[in-house]
């Protein structure tokens, strides 16, 4: 395909900051069991726990051999300034995965980050929408820290399909202004999806932060789109998924569709997942050619 | 002996004034043109950069997925998304002119035309130390590889070759017959050296879909420590057929893996697939070939070469 004379990705939408990415031997803390199948991986790196932002990510190398052969993306999910710790939440669905499920206290492993872009952070007080889809609660417990010191009013809506895939309330930061909690079955707080009832709170939101499978985000987008117009809509940034090889912009793996400035229906140029994303702003993205490409390394 | 005093002569000279500080590169498709490690800092200390593959015209690659990972290996299919000879001319080559290491770029077309125009937009200008001729990207399809034909290989390289003074690698494809027929067209027709070896075709299938993992035909180039076996083979090969430098690459991720291709008769290396899970991984290769080089009293890289 040959491409037209368009904007490029980076000039679109920004690009991360590779100058701040560092490679560190990370040591295992521990391995916590948070539900069905889902961990929260706690390792000691404080080179990049002291540059980490929420909603950035890290490459986590599972082995030095040559299986699995490359580095699997996570993103920060807590980060600890004390004592230099940062945690990965993730489910143990794939080889690389697993592996990092069974590491043990001690084990050591590379780490390079923090990759991508993250999150914008409130220049002036407000109100902030979390919505996490599952295991898109995994940036948030770091973002809400972070909002909640700059005495952001925040509310969390905390969905997944049952009460076994939920993000622990208990590991939740300390100053929630609200906590919603929806599962699909019903087996814990309201039963519907994340999306639910998300219009009336997103109308009363400075910034609404959203993770979760890429087809829960575009819903989402969706829903946003009914804030307006004729009102100042809330910021709106998702944190989104792509098969990822690198994760520093070198494979071209992590393709993903941009949108051109609103009002041009021409087909935006593809960005990279890693380096325009991982968090984009929900009108960036080309959500129906999106919804067509797979969100992991197959 | 270890202890005799001889001095290790670490360059390596490709022809036509290419010369490397040392022979271990990175190869086209898994460091872009360079800025992303320069500014990861890891530039530093490589033989040469051989760029992503550039084309006349701007190409923005295949629809995803791109990747997918096998056993020790990886399939991609990017379908050489890069931003056209002009950019990469007008100006990357300004911020190269000024790098300790040459680069070298990769170029694709799809028509000898198309081949002769973006090495003519290379010649002469400064930051550019040569080109590396794909002429086997697995990932476009024009129902003409040249990789695969002897004879329009051959065409190919002598246009090319005609039309420019820089030095001249061909990259070739192992996805042939006798891939030494294609090294013997391609040196007949003026090429410098050539580069072995490009990526394999190979396929991963999802069975829940029922289809490949992969889009289109499903095929895609498979890199990464599954083939060092097959590139080995390749390049010993090429050497028994070739008197032209062999740039050596298929699975190169230590030291040990960059000397098992000098001893098959590579003159200089690619870490290809590596960089991506390993970055800056190329300076620890040449400092774990530095370390044998002088423990077993290194003259050339060269004395390495098995002579059957």
């Amino acid at each position: 395909m040959t491409a037209s004379s368009q904007p490029s990705a980076a000039d679109l939408v920004g690009e991360s900051d590779l100058t701040l990415a560092v490679e560190e031997v990370a040591t295992c803390l521990g391995v916590d069991s948070l539900g069905e199948n889902l961990f929260e991986v706690l390792v000691l790196a404080p080179r990049i726990q002291s540059l980490a932002e929420p909603g950035q990510f890290a490459q986590l190398l599972v082995d030095e051999g040559p299986v699995p052969l490359l580095r699997r993306p996570f993103s920060f999910s807590r980060s600890d300034p004390r004592s230099g710790m940062v945690s990965f939440y993730l489910a143990a669905v794939g080889q690389g995965s697993r592996r990092l499920s069974r590491l043990r206290p001690g084990d050591q492993l590379r780490m390079l980050g923090p990759l991508g872009r993250g999150f914008s952070l409130p220049e002036t007080r407000g109100t902030s929408v979390v919505v996490a889809g599952g295991l898109g609660a995994a940036p948030f417990p770091l973002l809400m820290t972070r909002l909640l010191q700059g005495d952001e009013r925040v509310v969390f809506v905390n969905g997944a399909r049952r009460a076994l895939e939920l993000y622990p309330e208990e590991r939740l930061p300390r100053g929630l202004s609200s906590l919603v909690v929806r599962t699909e079955d019903g087996s814990r707080g309201q039963a519907g999806r994340v999306t639910d009832g998300l219009l009336d709170l997103m109308k009363g939101a400075d910034r609404v932060y959203a993770c979760g499978p890429n087809a829960m985000l575009s819903a989402l987008v969706e829903i946003w789109e009914e804030t307006g117009p004729g009102v100042e809509r809330p910021r709106l940034e998702v944190s989104i998924e792509a098969p990822m090889g690198c994760g520093f912009g070198t494979c071209l793996g992590c393709a993903i569709p941009l949108r051109l400035p609103s009002g041009d229906p021409a087909e935006g140029p593809l960005g990279l997942c890693c380096r325009q994303g991982p968090v984009l702003d929900g009108r960036e993205l080309d959500w129906p050619r999106l919804l067509l490409q797979p969100s992991h390394l197959g | 002996m270890a202890d005799r005093d001889v001095t290790l002569e670490c360059q390596v000279d490709l022809g036509r004034g290419l010369v490397l500080p040392n022979p271990i590169g990175v190869a086209s498709g898994t460091f872009g043109y360079g800025f992303e490690a320069e500014r990861m800092g890891t530039i530093s200390g490589l033989g040469a950069i051989y760029t992503k593959g550039t084309t006349l015209l701007p190409r923005s690659g295949n629809h995803p997925p791109r990747i997918a990972e096998t056993t020790a290996g990886m399939l991609n299919s990017i379908g050489l998304q890069n931003p056209g000879v002009a950019v990469v001319a007008g100006e990357y080559a300004k911020r190269w002119a000024s790098w300790p290491v040459p680069v070298i770029v990769n170029v694709a077309g799809s028509d000898i035309p198309d081949y002769v125009a973006v090495c003519q937009r290379l010649t002469g200008i400064e930051g550019v130390a040569g080109l590396e001729l794909n002429i086997s990207c697995p990932n476009i399809s024009h129902g003409l590889d040249f990789g695969t034909d002897p004879a329009q290989a051959g065409r190919l390289v002598e246009a090319v070759r005609g039309a420019t003074d820089l030095p001249l690698l061909v990259k070739l494809t192992p996805n042939v017959t006798d891939i030494t027929s294609v090294g013997r067209a391609v040196e007949a027709a003026g090429a410098d050296g050539v580069t072995a070896v490009n990526t394999y075709v190979g396929m991963k299938i999802a069975v829940p879909q029922r289809a490949p993992v992969l889009p289109g035909l499903g095929t895609a180039g498979l890199s990464g420590p599954a083939i060092k076996p097959l590139a080995l083979a390749a390049v010993a090969a090429l050497r028994r057929a070739l008197g032209i430098p062999i740039v050596g690459i298929g699975g190169i991720g230590s030291a040990e893996d960059a000397l098992e291709f000098l001893v098959a008769g590579a003159d200089a290396v690619q870490v290809g697939t590596a960089n991506f899970y390993r970055p800056g991984i190329a300076a620890e290769v040449l400092e774990g070939c530095l370390q044998f080089a002088q423990a077993n009293a290194l003259s050339s890289w060269r004395d390495l070469r098995w002579r059957p």
